[in-house]
């Protein structure tokens, strides 16, 4: 169930310059503390236009929300939220070969862009990916000569007079159906789906291997990298995310668990095993520790929509690349680097191996990602400021803006600071989005969604 | 927040995780084991050359006391303990036959030294002829190189198996008895924690019999020493791993792949150390006397598996032996079998190997679970700390803690 709160913060006055100043817009899902399980949010995409935001959960469920179609010239916010569509996407399985469940949370959701009324989302859990088709129904025959209204057959015996079935209209239905599925092409648990910039074929990523499939075909497709070494001893990287260019169709990058982004052509060659470059930072030697190739392991990696810079989010930090330049990334930020010398109780604790997402403002000047204790943070590239920000619903009043927040590594803690020892580690913000086009971002905490957008005057 | 940063406390942590992945929901995620396995190279990486440094200091101590009159030995060994880190206290009692005189003491270290070096050149050798020289020289050139009676002292080294004298062979039974769980005179106490599949080599594996009384012993420094099943574990042993009749051959070490991809299942031929089981006067299990809840059957037994079916013993394990363990295992899981890798700590992380499960973590297959998941919570003591023995005092190349078969 979903309550909805709807808390419009609408700030006067002061405030101004180029920094966003971000505001509580909407939370989404369950108060209670208590969380189930299959509630966590495992994904959260915007569709195109950023008409829709789609989220995915353990329970394998999909959750649409579109936004009001306000009149802009009267209205001080931009429009709200709402729950649009609700289906199962994914069911729990058994692969009786392998002894194997097959668990049914939703890894990723990619919208199509829209060609006709209807919408396409591809979504996928660790082995089958799933094309839904989300259409609208506002209308339905009435009038049949055969049938009731209620759907029971007439005795034709009855039947005196024909008319002619019309179309009325009746309360707005939005369906989902199935329109592709496309199974049993992953050895692996898939990480990544990505759609090509040609809209009609897209790339799956496993541990092991990338899959280019054809849209319209579900039993058929081309693997196109294969990484997994002839003597499975010999393993040593895991491929951990993958996407296409946004712009040439033949172009995608691939990164893997040693921290390196590998960038294929495929007009070079049917497998894509050799890459076209390598991007790859060198290790800084005095940082070194027993937990170096865990926190060196990519968890994302996002194209910018212009497609020439890439970004990449590790354990402690993103980093930004120029699709130019191999060797070494054009920005580095830290997104928490007081957790550098708390590796050893993450590791413990698992929290070291949290896949942290990041993505690109429309414009490409602010990336963002997640942290712990619900915080996020934001990093703009042109003024080289940052900002860290609480998704919670107690801070949060109407008509306030949001408070940067500040985490005092070590030493005399300020007023207002929290001491990284008293980090909630279990609030961790893994899944975040940003609108293409507006500065509205939908945060996901363990199971609730947070949307903001910046104050509008 | 703070935790133990020590090699121990993070190997023990890694094999619990990655035994408990077993179990978890989706199957076993490659990515997450490959990353653990990271962590328990380099944690092993450390602890190798903690010993090492330390052995090494410990010889240079002794050879200090050698030149010293004999009434003052004691008095060394007094200085050098206070001065010594835990782990190295810990050696003591294994290393030096715990109460032993400095004459078998000076031997021993020396000889355990000699080993280490050998090993160290085997482990480099093995490295580089790893594709071309599948069959063991390390324990055939260690074996020669091994007196008996030393071999007491081995207890605390993860030595090849062959580098024990045989059963029954004499030896200065002053660094072993104290060991013994019981008065018995026992085979010494380095166990071959594997079981070779050619039965070539199952000669040359030594009779583990001491390790779990060992390693308590041995845990004294640091805690109160536990006596986890000694007796049983003892027997246990003895049947597991027939006592060698040979000394000098080499063991043949054998792992079995299971391609998820083709499922073909494929048994590698690889040169490896045997790894002494319970050995280690490090493992938190033993000292502790408990065994890690889901501790992961390290380097050790091989274990025969088909597709599709349970997993049974090994026609080499004296089953008979085994006691209480009911058929199909199913409250013990046989440790597996060390695998060989890359010991150079300055080596290519790119060389060293992913243990044969890696290939299973993929398909999650629940076979290679020896056990029913559900039981999984309550592992028998003895798989605890087998395995978690088996880890940290393995000298072996291994990164991963669980090797297939």
């Amino acid at each position: 169930m979903f309550l909805k709160f709807s808390l419009r913060s609408v700030f006067y006055g002061a405030g101004g310059g180029n920094d966003i100043q971000w505001c509580f817009s909407q939370v989404k899902g369950a108060v209670d503390d208590d969380v189930a399980e299959a509630d966590i949010i495992s994904t959260v995409e915007f569709n195109h236009s950023g008409e829709l935001l789609a989220t995915g959960d353990k329970g394998g469920r999909v959750v649409i929300f579109q936004q009001e179609q306000e009149n802009k010239i009267q209205s001080h916010s931009r429009g709200e939220y709402n729950v649009y569509s609700t289906f199962q996407s994914h069911e729990p399985e058994f692969d009786y070969l392998k002894s194997l469940e097959i668990e049914e949370k939703i890894n990723k959701i990619r919208w199509l862009p829209q060609k006709n009324a209807a919408q396409f989302l591809l979504s996928t859990n660790d082995k089958t990916i799933k094309l839904w088709k989300i259409s609208e129904r506002d209308k339905r025959p009435e009038g049949y000569n055969l049938k009731e209204e209620d759907g029971r057959y007439r005795d034709p015996t009855t039947v005196t007079t024909l008319r002619v079935p019309v179309f009325r209209p009746m309360d707005l239905m939005v369906e989902a159906s199935p329109r592709r599925i496309f199974a049993n092409a992953h050895t692996y648990h898939i990480n990544s789906i990505s759609i090509n910039s040609d809209y009609e074929t897209y790339l799956s990523a496993d541990d092991l291997r990338i899959n280019l499939w054809h849209l319209e075909i579900t039993d058929r497709s081309f693997n196109i990298v294969d990484i997994k070494p002839a003597n499975m001893e010999e393993l040593t990287e895991v491929i951990t995310a993958a996407e296409f260019h946004p712009n040439s169709c033949n172009t995608f990058v691939y990164s893997s668990s040693k921290g390196t982004i590998r960038l294929c052509d495929m007009r070079a060659s049917a497998l894509c095993d050799r890459h076209s470059k390598l991007f790859e930072e060198p290790e800084d030697p005095s940082n070194r520790s027993f937990f170096s190739e865990i926190i060196s392991s990519i968890s994302d990696v996002k194209f910018s929509h212009s497609g020439r810079y890439m970004m990449t989010r590790d354990y402690l930090s993103v980093k930004i690349w120029d699709l130019n330049m191999e060797n070494r990334p054009v920005e580095t930020y830290q997104v928490h680097e007081y957790l550098r010398s708390k590796l050893c109780s993450l590791y413990e604790n698992d929290c070291i191996f949290d896949k942290f997402e990041c993505c690109w403002n429309g414009s490409d000047s602010v990336v963002m990602t997640g942290s712990y204790n619900n915080f996020f943070r934001m990093f703009d590239r042109n003024t080289k400021r940052d900002i860290t920000l609480e998704a919670s619903r107690e801070n949060n009043k109407p008509r306030t803006v949001l408070k940067p927040r500040k985490v005092c590594a070590s030493g005399k803690r300020k007023k207002d600071e929290i001491s990284v020892d008293s980090l909630d580690f279990n609030k961790k913000i893994l899944h975040t989005a940003w609108h293409p086009k507006e500065n509205i971002i939908a945060v996901a905490t363990t199971n609730n969604l947070y949307i903001f957008q910046d104050k509008v005057n | 927040m703070e935790c133990a940063l020590d090699a121990q406390s993070l190997i023990s942590i890694s094999l619990r995780k990655i035994h408990s992945s077993r179990t978890q929901r989706g199957g076993i995620k490659l990515h997450k084991n490959l990353l653990v396995s990271y962590v328990l190279r380099n944690a092993r990486q450390l602890y190798l050359s903690e010993r090492y440094a330390e052995l090494y200091r410990r010889q240079q101590q002794q050879q200090q006391q050698q030149q010293q009159p004999p009434h003052h030995q004691h008095q060394h060994l007094a200085y050098a303990a206070p001065g010594m880190t835990a782990s190295a206290a810990d050696f003591g009692p294994l290393q030096l036959g715990g109460g032993g005189d400095a004459e078998a003491r000076e031997p021993a270290a020396r000889h355990q030294l000699h080993q280490l070096h050998q090993l160290h050149q085997l482990h480099l050798q093995q490295q580089l002829h790893q594709h071309q020289h599948p069959a063991p020289r390390g324990c055939a050139a260690a074996a020669a190189g091994a007196p008996a009676g030393g071999a007491g002292a081995l207890s605390e080294l993860p030595g090849c198996a062959a580098l024990q004298p045989p059963h029954g062979a004499p030896h200065r039974g002053q660094p072993l008895e104290p060991l013994q769980p019981g008065p018995a005179p026992l085979p010494p106490p380095a166990p071959a924690a594997l079981c070779p599949r050619d039965p070539r080599a199952s000669a040359a594996c030594s009779a583990p019999s001491a390790p779990p009384g060992a390693a308590p012993q041995a845990a004294a420094a640091a805690s109160p020493p536990a006596s986890p099943a000694p007796a049983s574990s003892s027997g246990f042993y003895r049947g597991a791993y027939p006592a060698p009749s040979d000394f000098g051959v080499h063991c043949s070490s054998q792992t079995t792949v299971l391609d998820l991809d083709t499922h073909v299942v494929t048994t590698v031929e690889n040169g490896y150390l045997h790894q002494d089981c319970c050995a280690s006067a490090h493992c938190p299990c033993c000292g502790h006397g408990a065994p890690g809840p889901g501790l992961a059957s390290a380097a050790g037994c091989k274990r025969k598996y088909y597709p599709g079916q349970e997993e049974e013993e090994d026609d080499d394990d004296d089953a008979g032996d085994l006691g209480a363990e009911p058929p199909g295992g199913a409250t013990f899981a046989p440790c597996k079998r060390a695998r060989f890798e890359d010991f150079c700590p300055d080596s290519s992380p790119d060389a060293s190997n992913i243990s044969n499960l890696i290939s299973i973590f993929g398909s999650g297959f629940s076979g290679l679970v020896s056990r029913q998941p559900d039981s999984s919570e309550q592992p028998p003591p003895l798989n605890g700390q087998l395995c978690a023995k088996q880890a940290l005092a393995s000298l072996g190349a291994w990164t991963r803690a669980i090797v297939a078969f």
